[in-house]
């Protein structure tokens, strides 16, 4: 049965949610602020209004955005609609997930988080690749793999919807660290120590809000950092790469090319551990580091000279 | 053997002739009427899910005698000698039943315990204990006040003692267009009866409500909780039919438009904290109520009203900090030899009240629907930015209402959420609470490195001069004020009001010869800690915003105290 959906936003991912649907022959609405031509059947809008009529959602904006579109989501959704977003970040020192966000400026509430090592070009064009989705609605996932899923795409399922959340936000930060590290040349052992010991470390922080550690080690954390660091070309790769090279904080994220949150993530992550009593090594260097506030081999000595403990 | 009759058969008042409700009564008034109904409607819906399926209904009959004959071999007491031949001659034939036998048996068990769930409904008794009895409880804790009291020319003790807050005419008026289900924090077993007081001072209809079949076992609550609407539930029970019983009982009430109340926390804050974990077992029944009067096209909303009861002194403070220290929370689910069992801690409990102005305050929070919206002034449903709304979409899929249990489960933990953050704002911060949250504190502070167990063996080793407690009362009073101006939380009339002094000497008189030993005592101008689990029951109620009201050269001490509600 074709199914009715709205895209809200146009970026990459939007576009490529958009062209999934449609090729699995569904009728799809793109709505965004600017306007815009998408190839094939695919309608496109700038009135929020349009969105009313759609019974699956796809929220697919920036997280700094998310909060905004949220707000006019909720001029024109009820609880008939059911709403997935993929944003991979999270909003201010509160460390509010998008789907907190969107039921604070909504009424919906069937709401899930897609993420994990998807990238909207596989999508776009239909190569195989995975993907999970964190809902406590077993309707939303069925939907959902009838929108985009197929031959192409995996979708797995959670409840764990605070987890995937946390987990995808933090692959960022930890992208950025470990694309730093090649950059400068460590070995492949140092680079697989940085990598576990970072997961264990973040889900650290995210059990303490809500998470569960397993969803860090599976397709939204672990499986999600794997992709990143093969070389999915991210942008926070690109940010890495670029502190390596000796660019400051404020011009790597130019160089970027897109507004990475990682590190504002990883600070505001920080200061809840610090709250809480728990030990972040490994992020609280990287963040000083990449800052500029202490040299590359003050890094180094201040991670290795810590006391080494059971796994 | 009295315990076990008034247990079994709890007293009804004789019927020389029917009660005939009028229009004008509550719903609750027409329920001895429906009564029968009531039963039929559980007994037939929880039998048609089974006997469809005859893999489902042998599993359901031997896990019904199963447990039944393990409860009853601990058990060792009458019921058992009656009982127990009963449930091993089952189990054995169970096998050998043909399909019709086996629905015959499975019908049998589920009336039986359907019936013994039901409640009661008696309008006299109603009357007479909304005149009589807070009148009498007051007179009998307060001598001096009988014939103010029994005349009635001025506020009764329970109403000197008892503050209600909330929007109350949105609730009277919500009560007549759909079902209310109260659901409040859980702190003593005295809530249903103080909450029940409230609905009665507020002009709200009585409610239903589940108790603990251990209740029944004195006979005066006996009576009252059993002809007031009560439906007795047996904790000793772990068949899984039961547990469908009570779940559709309560279900089945909230879709005829019956007023409900149920705890979610399922059992009392052990540690003292404002819930967080609550058991969703009832809050699922009222969500399904609602999908399953959408489906049948009978428009009769549900509603939730958040409430938090918030006590000054907690009757049985002690026995259940030591039961949540002794991380005994869970095994102990039944504690039947607390202060609530000892009629001289009630007399001693209610004579410190009632001296005390707004010793309890009951605060009905906002009402929402099932989905967690708010509701406007004609019951619609309504986003954060005032558009209403038809809740009937939340249970539909393409256009038309189905059921769908995963779904419900899954609004139902949702609901589950909202409710906890409503507990925290609505949450009135009493003046014991507040003293005993900055005297913990400065212990903490004063003992770093020390772990929670350690520090609760500081008895009388941590003092601070009077001065000084009051300084840092006034500076964590104005922070909470500042939160509560931020809606993060409420606090009571006296923390706003009293001078640091007035609220210091007013934490101590409240304890001062309540519990057994005393959370602090005066040693000329110094306040030393002489029970720190007794302080740590009451200050964690304040464990959520520990950090927003600490002096900056306590905000360590404040995050770990903090921490102690990571996990709560």
């Amino acid at each position: 049965m074709s199914l009715r959906i709205g895209v809200v936003g146009a970026g990459g991912f939007g576009r490529a949610i958009a062209q999934a649907s449609a090729r699995n022959g569904h009728e799809v609405l793109v709505w965004s602020r600017k306007d815009r031509e998408l190839p094939g059947s695919i309608r496109t809008s700038t009135d929020i209004q349009d969105i009313q009529s759609r019974e699956l959602i796809f929220l697919a904006v920036p997280a700094r955005h998310a909060a905004e579109a949220a707000g006019q989501l909720g001029t024109v959704v009820d609880g008939r609609h059911l709403m997935v977003h993929i944003s991979r970040g999270l909003v201010g020192a509160e460390l509010k997930t998008i789907t907190q966000v969107v039921r604070e400026k909504t009424v919906c509430r069937r709401l899930g988080a897609l993420a994990g090592p998807l990238l909207a070009d596989a999508l776009a064009e239909g190569r195989p690749s995975g993907a999970i989705l964190g809902t406590r609605f077993p309707e939303l996932t069925r939907l959902v793999r009838e929108a985009i899923g197929g031959s192409g795409l995996r979708i797995y399922e959670t409840t764990d919807v605070v987890g995937v959340e946390l987990a995808s936000a933090t692959v960022g930060f930890l992208t950025v660290m470990l694309a730093y590290a090649q950059e400068v040349g460590v070995d492949p052992s140092t680079l697989a120590v940085l990598a576990t010991r970072g997961i264990v470390e973040v889900s650290r922080i995210g059990q303490t809000l809500g998470a569960k550690e397993s969803t860090f080690m599976g397709l939204a954390g672990l499986g999600d950092l794997i992709a990143a660091v093969a070389g999915d070309q991210r942008p926070e790769s690109r940010l890495g790469r670029a502190l390596a090279k000796g660019v400051d904080l404020t011009n790597a994220i130019g160089e970027a090319g897109a507004y990475v949150e990682g590190i504002e993530v990883a600070s505001h992550l920080i200061e809840h551990a610090r709250r809480l009593g728990l030990e972040t090594p490994i992020s609280s260097t990287f963040v000083a580091l990449s800052e500029g506030r202490i040299s590359r081999e003050d890094a180094i000595e201040a991670l290795m000279e810590r006391d080494v403990g059971k796994e | 053997m009295l315990k076990r009759f008034l247990s079994e058969r709890p007293l009804r008042l004789p019927h020389l002739k029917p009660y005939v409700p009028r229009a004008s009564d509550p719903a609750i008034f027409w329920f001895n009427s429906e009564r029968d109904d009531v039963v039929a409607e559980v007994v037939n819906r929880i039998c048609a899910a089974h006997e469809t399926d005859r893999a489902r209904l042998e599993v359901a009959l031997n896990d019904a005698a199963f447990h039944e004959i393990r409860r009853l071999e601990r058990q060792r007491d009458e019921e058992a000698r009656d009982r127990l031949g009963y449930w091993r001659s089952m189990i054995r034939r169970i096998g050998k039943m043909d399909d019709i036998e086996q629905r015959r048996v499975l019908h049998t068990i589920v009336t039986d315990m359907t019936r013994d769930v039901a409640g009661n409904f008696d309008p006299r008794v109603y009357r007479f204990s909304r005149r009589a009895v807070p009148r009498l409880i007051g007179a009998v804790m307060e001598p001096r006040s009988l014939t103010k009291d029994l005349i009635g020319t001025e506020q009764n003790s329970i109403e000197r003692i008892l503050k209600v807050q909330g929007d109350l005419d949105h609730l009277r008026h919500l009560q007549n267009e759909g079902s209310l289900v109260y659901v409040p924090t859980h702190s003593s077993n005295l809530d249903s009866i103080v909450l029940s007081q409230a609905l009665e001072m507020s002009g709200l209809p009585p409610v239903v409500y589940g108790a603990g079949k251990n209740l029944f076992t004195n006979p005066i609550i006996s009576f009252f909780m059993h002809n007031l609407g009560a439906y007795r539930i047996d904790r000793r029970i772990h068949v899984g039919l039961y547990k469908n019983i009570l779940k559709l009982y309560s279900q089945v009430m909230i879709e005829r438009g019956y007023h409900s109340l149920f705890f979610p926390g399922g059992t009392r804050s052990r540690s003292g904290m404002i819930e967080r974990r609550l058991k969703l077992g009832l809050l699922g029944s009222a969500v399904e109520a609602f999908t399953t009067n959408r489906v049948r096209r009978v428009d009769r909303p549900v509603w939730f009203v958040p409430t938090t009861i918030n006590y000054a002194l907690v009757l049985e403070a002690e026995t259940l900090i030591k039961d949540w220290l002794m991380e005994e929370g869970q095994a102990r689910y039944i504690i039947e030899d607390d202060e609530f069992s000892r009629i001289d801690r009630w007399f001693a409990f209610f004579r410190k009240m009632v001296g005390m102005r707004g010793a309890c305050i009951i605060r009905f929070g906002e009402p929402i629907d099932p989905f967690g919206n708010r509701i406007d002034g004609r019951g619609q449903s309504m986003t954060p930015t005032g558009r209403t709304i038809d809740p009937g979409g939340y249970v539909e899929r393409r256009g038309k209402p189905v059921i769908d249990p995963v779904r419900d489960a899954a609004y139902t933990r949702e609901l589950g959420d909202v409710l906890a953050n409503r507990y925290e704002q609505d949450t009135v911060l009493m003046s014991t609470q507040v003293v005993a949250h900055v005297l913990f504190r400065d212990l903490v502070a004063s003992s770093p490195g020390m772990d929670l167990f350690a520090r609760l063996r500081l008895r009388g080793e941590i003092a601070l001069d009077r001065e000084t407690l009051c300084r840092k009362l006034g500076e964590a009073r104005d922070r909470l004020c500042a939160l509560e101006a931020r809606g993060r939380v409420r606090t009571s009339d006296v923390v706003k009001e009293d001078t640091p002094s007035e609220l210091l000497d007013r934490a101590l008189s409240f304890w001062s010869g309540y519990h057994d030993s005393s959370a602090v005592t005066l040693e000329a101008d110094r306040i030393v800690i002489s029970d720190p689990s007794l302080l740590l029951y009451y200050q964690n109620r304040l464990v959520p915003f520990a950090e927003d009201i600490a002096d900056p050269d306590q905000l360590r001490a404040a995050c770990e105290i903090q921490n102690l509600g990571v996990h709560r």
